[in-house]
């Protein structure tokens, strides 16, 4: 029943078109082998089924038309065998040009057919086209085997055998070595069963390999001298020239221990492979990483103009661009749009010049990356987002954290020996740039003046001790510093030392001056030889009790000077003194008068003790004078 | 695929020429048609004798274990190295296998049906024009199989028979190895083979056996019976005796470890069959067992080791549950550890049960699974042997002991850790137990194989001595 028929009776109105026409459509669609009755069911709406194939499915045409084609047993000669064979298999038979008869002269027709199928038997056969046989080097006659094939080792019988054998199985060495089974005399066997039978050779399948390589190569030389070979012809006699047995063996040997490796060196062996293709990985991940890393330092520095930023009105304005472009493109961000908008450079609103968007975008995603791309915002931009800005640099600095965390997981710490041994030091404070050690080293011996920087560098000469340090390693250099500090610590002694010394002897002279004045002055009552001689005991006198003190001795050596300027000096030279001895004490190794190169600690005091007596005493003697 | 259009021979290369395929073991003889997937006619190799009306009788086929008949022995043409003793009845054997499913008996020779018989002084008639048409194969290619060390004399009997008693006009005599080694699909494999009198280790390359690996030792499935009637002795509650069903007549349930409790049939001395006949129903009862509980210790290292976390894998092997199983005469039991003992010295020499009335001598270790595979190995040059491991065939009936190809993969593992080894081994019953068949007759199917066949004009021009040239 149609759905027409249904409308109708539900005195609905017809759809669209009238009623006959539509019919009239419909069994003109109708495909072919469908029934009427059934193609009514379906109705004008179409089941939602797609029915490919809309057409009963009988006897093919073709199938109807022809005769059934009989298979009979055919006879077939093999072209890939000698001996002509015959075998039988199931063929279809051919299809006679005469179209179909009828029943009884058809049979006739078919034992005729069978008769001369029988009797004529096929003879191409389609599987003899793969009776292939690999090419072998031709054979030699008795005259080249003779001139050019004689071999020690070989004898001709046993050339031969080997020759049949590469051909038989196709050069397939492995059964021919297998194969192998050469019987040196079958044929006097009866004759001489008393006579010794030669050992039985072994033959390795590499002194097979290399008697026929040297003999086909021997034969293809023969056929076209090398100078006439064809390119492949030629490499192929190289080839069989270059086989070196002894290689081969060897090779074979190495290829056997692999295979009866243990099953630990199996495991050493994976573990090792492992690790290779760990590290091959890693330098991938770092090669790529270093890559990322230059692109960034590549990428040019903003130099746009800011004073439009400068003010506030270019600053809001800015906010608000960059809050839109936000809106528009980051709305998946995670960070709400006002933490969001500071984090991206404002490249595409500073003039020109700017990072590319997609380098900026590259930069966005990696966490350690928000902190620069925050950096090389405009300052103003995160001036005026300041308290936003605030958030995404604590998110840097959170990430940073993270980061390094994760990095303190992976290093060890070191013992102390081992900070020692790789050189490891910890700085409270790093000054910026890059400088070296020996640099460093190198600006201590440079003193302010000139002079006294030579006269560093002749105290340096004097130690042996090169300017330049050969290796300047961290304790080198310290100890290096150290000496320097004493050296200059000594040349300031002797610079007061010789200073007071000087002074000394223009006051001596001063004195001597006055002395002859006075005795100029009274010549008559005191005899010239004895008074000066009383004045020298009274001197010796008063200088031998406080002789131990250097101070003491200092004044003591002053205090027949006038008083004033003289009290001062003799201090001075008491701090002389004292500041040398002071120097002494304290670098025992590298202090020490100028002359004494090699010092030991133990010896510092007494060393101190001998120079203090040496300074008093040098002064008493110059009194004495 | 519409039926009437045959699959295009490039698809498969393959021609049939209604060959038979021929596979002669030493428990059961297969045979059938070129390229179906299952030997038609399966039968024993055993053959039973007796003696009626003064006639000597002969029973081939499966009808030798059914009637106890007086006098009744039980023979087999094969020697226990799986080359064949007894040619007459070998080639009577063969002959019943193929005739009895494949072709159809012949009408006999009408010289010796007896009707034709003439008188002794005359001389008898027309020989030639009959004779090629009495020949049972006279019109179906053989394709025969034999083991890797089959002797050279055998090997020309066989060629023999087929060309001169069977009259086939074509014959090809291949090697049961290439033959599993193709029915797994490979041309080059190592191909283990555990049949019921001996396991052979055969390299294959290029569809050639390479002679200097060939391997073989008489730990079969005849073995493995043995060793379980040496288990059967020493049996704890109670020793079993193997009581075959011919000689119960009725039976009543017993609890496990009972003793049984049987009526059992006797037989006159003069109507009793032959002990043979006894000893084969007997290895009938314990093929079951075999089928039923024995099982293979899979490993990794042997029963009598430890395993890798430190127990004793015999104590392992004993908290696994047991399998039971009920003997004709009605006794059963639960078998424990013992189910693994009794083939573990097809991997373990030393784990063998003694028996010295056992007709095998004691195992040697030289005898074991893993060492023939190590030999063979040996005996193949180096570059082929990683190949060969990663192309193992396992086939024959034996070696569908439950367990038996995981404990073969533990021991290649370990003995060779380096390369890859992997095993091919059928699930399906029939392919593993009929490899060699099956091979075969995927052979004897190619079109390019119809070259090799050797034929009678061959045959009669170099005699048979040809199928040592021919028969690589």
């Amino acid at each position: 029943m149609a759905a027409a028929d249904v409308r109708d009776m539900l005195d609905l109105p017809a759809e669209g078109q009238p009623r006959p026409l539509k019919k009239q459509k419909v069994t003109e669609k109708r495909p072919e082998g469908i029934t009427r009755e059934l193609f009514a069911l379906l109705g004008e709406r179409a089941p939602p089924i797609a029915i490919n194939e809309n057409r009963y499915k009988g006897r093919p045409k073709w199938m109807s038309k022809l005769r059934v084609r009989p298979w009979r047993m055919a006879p077939f000669e093999n072209g890939a065998r000698s001996d002509g064979l015959v075998l039988r298999h199931w063929q279809r038979q051919t299809e006679p040009a005469k179209p179909a008869l009828e029943g009884s002269e058809m049979e006739v027709d078919e034992n005729t057919d069978g008769k001369n199928a029988s009797e004529t038997v096929e003879k191409d056969y389609m599987f003899a086209k793969y009776n292939i046989k690999a090419r072998v080097p031709n054979r030699y006659t008795d005259e080249e085997y003779n001139r050019h094939l004689k071999n020690d080792d070989w004898t001709r019988q046993e050339t031969d055998y080997l020759m049949d054998l590469v051909e038989e199985y196709d050069l397939r060495w492995v059964v021919i070595a297998d194969r192998y089974d050469y019987q040196p005399h079958p044929v006097d066997d009866e004759t001489n069963t008393t006579a010794l039978v030669p050992a039985k050779r072994y033959r390795t399948m590499e002194q097979m390999k290399a008697r026929f390589y040297f003999i086909a190569a021997s034969m293809l030389a023969l056929e076209h001298p090398p100078s006439e070979m064809s390119e492949a012809e030629f490499e192929l006699h190289e080839k069989m020239m270059k086989f070196d047995p002894e290689r081969e063996r060897s090779r074979k040997e190495l290829a056997a221990l692999q295979l009866n490796r243990t099953a630990d060196e199996v495991r050493e062996e994976s573990i090792l492979l492992e690790e290779l293709k760990r590290i091959t990985a890693n330098e991938q991940e770092f090669i790529t990483e270093r890559r990322e890393l230059y692109s960034r330092l590549e990428v040019p520095i903003s130099v746009g103009n800011t004073t439009m930023y400068q003010s506030s009105q270019g600053l809001s304005q800015l906010l608000q661009t960059l809050l839109q472009a936000d809106k528009s493109k980051k709305r998946r961000s995670i960070l709400g749009p006002e933490s969001a908008g500071a984090a991206p450079s404002p490249a595409g609103q500073t003039p020109a010049s700017n990072a590319p968007g997609s380098a900026r975008d590259s930069r966005a995603e990696t966490p350690n990356a928000s902190a620069p791309a925050t950096a090389t915002a405009t300052a103003a931009a995160a001036a005026a987002a300041a308290p936003t800005n605030k958030k995404a640099a604590a998110a840097a600095a959170a990430a940073a954290a993270a980061a390094t965390k994760e990095a303190e997981k992976t290093v060890k710490t070191l013992t102390p020996a081992e900070e020692a041994k790789y050189g490891v030091q910890h700085h409270e404070r790093l000054a910026p740039g890059v400088q070296f050690r020996s640099d460093r080293a190198q600006k201590l011996t440079q003193a302010k003046s000139n002079v006294q920087t030579q006269k560093l560098a002749a105290a340096l000469a004097e130690l042996a001790v090169p300017l330049r340090l050969v290796m300047p390693t961290e304790r080198v250099c310290k100890e290096f510093e150290k000496l320097i500090h004493s050296v200059n610590l000594l040349l300031d002694a002797r610079k007061v030392a010789e200073k007071v010394e000087s002074e000394i002897r223009v006051l001596e002279a001063a004195k001597e001056e006055r002395e002859r004045k006075t005795k100029e002055s009274q010549p008559e009552k005191i005899t010239p030889i004895a008074k000066p001689e009383v004045k020298a005991e009274q001197q010796d006198e008063e200088d031998g009790p406080p002789l131990i003190p250097a101070d003491t001795a200092a004044e003591a050596a002053a205090a027949p000077d006038p008083p004033g300027p003289a009290t001062a000096e003799g201090e001075a030279a008491a701090a002389a003194a004292a500041a040398a001895a002071a120097a002494a004490e304290g670098k025992g190794t590298s202090g020490g008068p100028a002359g004494s190169t090699q010092g030991q600690d133990g010896a510092s005091h007494k060393r101190s003790a001998s120079v203090l007596s040496n300074v008093s005493d040098k002064s008493n003697k110059r009194q004495r004078k | 695929m519409n039926p009437s259009i045959p699959p295009s021979t490039a698809e498969y290369g393959g021609d049939e020429v209604s060959a038979i395929v021929l596979d002669p073991g030493y428990s059961t003889t297969r045979a059938g048609f070129a390229g179906e997937d299952t030997p038609k006619s399966l039968i024993p190799t055993y053959y039973g004798k007796y003696t009626y009306d003064c006639q000597e009788k002969l029973i081939f086929g499966d009808d030798v274990f059914v009637t106890p008949r007086p006098g009744l022995s039980v023979h087999n043409p094969m020697g226990r190295d799986g080359i064949v003793e007894d040619w007459d009845m070998a080639e009577k054997v063969w002959e019943y296998s193929f005739t009895s499913r494949l072709t159809g008996p012949r009408p006999g020779n009408p010289l010796q049906n007896g009707l034709n018989d003439t008188p002794d002084n005359e001389l008898p008639t027309e020989m030639e024009g009959v004779e090629t048409e009495e020949k049972p194969l006279a019109d179906s290619p053989l394709l025969m199989s034999e083991p890797g060390w089959n002797p050279t004399k055998a090997r020309e009997k066989t060629i023999e028979i087929a060309m001169e008693k069977w009259g086939t006009p074509a014959f090809y005599l291949a090697r049961n190895g290439v033959l599993a080694a193709f029915a797994a699909g490979k041309a080059s494999a190592l191909v283990i083979d555990i049949g019921a009198s001996n396991i052979s280790i055969t390299p294959v390359h290029d569809g050639m056996i390479l002679k200097r690996g060939v391997q073989h030792s008489p730990l079969g499935g005849e073995y493995i019976s043995s060793q379980l009637r040496a288990l059967f002795k020493t049996n704890t509650p109670q020793p079993i005796t193997i009581t075959p069903h011919y000689l119960i007549s009725s039976k009543v349930a017993v609890d496990a470890g009972q003793p049984p409790q049987a009526k059992y049939k006797t037989f006159s001395p003069e109507k009793a069959p032959h002990a043979t006949y006894r000893t084969l129903l007997e290895a009938r009862t314990l093929c079951e067992f075999k089928e039923c509980v024995v099982q293979v210790w899979p490993g990794p290292n042997k029963l009598s080791g430890t395993g890798p976390n430190g127990v004793l894998n015999e104590e392992l092997a004993k908290t696994s549950p047991g399998r039971p199983f009920e003997f004709p005469d009605g006794y059963n039991q639960v078998f424990g550890v013992d189910r693994y003992r009794v083939v573990e010295s097809l991997f373990d020499a030393k784990a063998a049960i003694p028996d010295p009335e056992s007709v095998f001598p004691p195992a040697t270790q030289a005898q074991t699974v893993p060492e023939l595979i190590k030999n063979a190995l040996n005996g193949v040059d180096v570059d082929v042997r990683p190949h060969l491991l990663a192309n193992v065939v396992v086939t024959g009936a034996s070696s569908l002991l439950y367990g038996f190809t995981d404990r073969l993969n533990q021991e290649l593992m370990q003995m060779y850790p380096g390369p890859r080894v992997r095993i091919s081994a059928p699930g399906n019953t029939a392919e593993r137990k009929f490899g060699s068949w099956i091979g075969g007759s995927i052979l004897a199917s190619l079109g390019t194989f119809h070259q090799l066949w050797i034929s009678k004009k061959e045959f009669e021009e170099h005699g048979p001595n040809i199928v040592e040239k021919r028969c690589k």
